[in-house]
């Protein structure tokens, strides 16, 4: 059984097409042959919902009069980028607000994506085309021009686990970890994580329509640190951090029921990004390959006591979720630093708008790159 | 008579840590006691959070005999307030709550709060990164 693109596109306009969830298609991979998935099957929607640190979002103020060219510029006290055009911001997500560091950039666009009024407040020396040197005003939704939120790396193929075998409580980007293997946090929707599902990335690619916090959005690019060269497992899929996602899309649609901003405590700002990227079900190697299960992902077990993070172990996600794992002859209690039942929740979402015809699936305009490996920055 | 429950922090000084104190108020005072953290060393200074109860007099009299041995006596006054509504549901709190207050459902993946479980320790306040957790000192 072989689908192309079109003839899928052609199945949802009508009405027709068979949408699962990556969840719902793993489950049936129990008693389904993948010859019988791909039969059956048209799209499995994927999604996850984590912290995704390299997100943020460009706006255009609009002009003032007299107008000013932005030199140094807050939102609600928090630094935001100015090194591009007049008056185009860029907001890092993770930049954090100079006397609170539990407030920043991940808290403004979240603000303005529920429509809030935000403060700006801008410097410049004034030029002759631009001689406004300082304003202060306040913004919101309605009356700035553009809302893209443009985020560099996200949806991680795979992420390790984290935990602490030190003697003292570590407060990281993985969460607090508690001291002598209290705990261990992962940040992976598993089965349902898009990466995971399509591991080869032969239908996402750069174009590939995706939902984006709330929204419609596009894969625009392969995010950065983007590498294919990790260890994979017997089932195909790297045991480690692998491929990642640059996105696109239009905040000004979405939602802030997806997009959330997060701080971990003595680490920083981070904000929550909702993703769902649906995958066709092309033929039967690409129905065997949404059918993977939770069981069949491993990841590896590092140790955040210890800062090379040595690997102490590996596990697979249908242990990470039970909520328990042992490590070290020890059980030892499990978290998801990313939401499951957010993820569950976009995944239906993208299903439903799949099956009622009104989203549509892109064939990537070009595939990502096959080889491609990381350097590291040496210090000279 | 009046049933009696008290959430209690005992501190025990250097010399008692080696007496069966738990077994005393057992035996002798006939309350139940559940412990909810214990950080013992012998030969050092011992922390117990514990909950006593009882029929009023007997956890009266188990109260009367920590006091004799020169047991300190600290009641929890301490709750933790939970912003559920705006829970996204993601867990980092489920690992750190030692009590099992803070559950993950492995069905659901929705966070259950059992605050009759919670113990006051605080580690979710700053687990939690939409910092939906608060401290709240009312009287006991």
């Amino acid at each position: 059984m072989k689908r192309s693109f079109q003839e899928i596109n052609e199945k949802i306009r009508r009405g027709k097409a068979v949408v699962l969830t990556a969840e719902e298609v793993a489950a049936m991979g129990k008693d389904h042959s993948p010859a019988e998935v791909a039969e059956k099957v048209d799209v499995v929607t994927t999604a996850t919902f984590g912290p995704m640190c390299s997100s943020g979002m460009f706006i255009n103020t609009g002009h003032a009069n007299p107008p000013i060219r932005m030199e140094r510029a807050t939102l609600n006290g928090v630094p935001v980028f100015t090194g591009i055009a007049a008056v185009d911001l860029y907001i890092g997500a993770t930049e954090n607000h100079p006397e609170n560091p539990a407030y920043g950039g991940a808290h403004i666009i979240e603000e303005l994506i529920a429509g809030e009024d935000v403060e700006l407040e801008a410097h410049a020396k004034g030029t002759d085309c631009y001689p406004l040197k300082d304003i202060k005003t306040t913004i919101n939704r309605e009356n700035i021009n553009e809302m893209i939120m443009f985020n560099p790396r996200n949806a991680y193929q795979n992420y390790p686990v984290a935990v602490n075998t030190s003697n003292r409580i570590k407060y990281t980007y993985m969460g607090s970890l508690l001291p002598r293997l209290g705990n261990a946090n992962f940040s992976t929707s598993g089965e349902l994580s898009p990466l995971l599902n399509d591991p080869d990335m032969r239908t996402i690619g750069m174009g590939t329509r995706i939902f984006l916090g709330g929204t419609t959005g596009y894969i625009s690019w392969y995010g950065t640190q983007f590498k294919t060269d990790a260890e994979l497992n017997e089932h195909g899929v790297p045991v480690s951090n692998a491929a990642t996602l640059a996105v696109i899309g239009d905040a000004s649609k979405m939602s802030p029921e997806f997009i959330k901003a997060a701080y971990y405590e003595k680490y920083g700002v981070s904000m929550f990004v909702g993703i769902g990227v649906p995958i066709p079900v092309l033929d039967e190697e690409m129905a065997a390959r949404l059918m993977i299960r939770n069981e069949q992902i491993t990841t590896r077990i590092l140790d955040y006591g210890d800062p090379d993070h040595p690997e102490l172990g590996r596990t697979n996600y249908r242990e990470l979720m039970s909520g328990e794992i042992e490590l070290n002859q020890k059980k030892i209690k499990t978290a998801s630093l990313s939401s499951i039942f957010q993820a569950r929740k976009i995944a239906d979402i993208l299903k439903k708008q799949i099956s009622e015809g009104i989203f549509l699936l892109t064939e990537p305009v070009e595939v990502f790159p096959k080889n491609k490996g990381l350097n590291s920055l040496d210090i000279r | 008579m009046a049933r009696k429950k008290q959430r209690l922090v005992l501190r025990f000084p250097v010399g008692t840590v080696d007496e069966p104190i738990t077994y005393t108020l057992i035996k002798e005072y006939d309350v139940m006691i559940n412990i909810l953290n214990a950080d013992i060393t012998p030969g050092r200074e011992g922390n117990l959070l514990v909950e006593i109860s009882g029929e009023k007099d007997s956890v009266d009299g188990a109260m009367r005999y920590l006091k004799g041995k020169s047991v300190e006596i600290s009641p929890i006054i301490k709750t933790i307030l939970f912003n559920q509504s705006e829970c996204i549901h993601c867990g980092a709190c489920a690992s750190v709550c030692f009590p099992g207050a803070l559950i993950m459902d492995t069905e659901s993946r929705e966070l259950r709060f059992s605050p009759e479980n919670c113990v006051a320790c605080e580690l979710c306040i700053k687990a939690c990164p939409l910092q939906l957790f608060e401290l709240n000192f009312g009287v006991n």
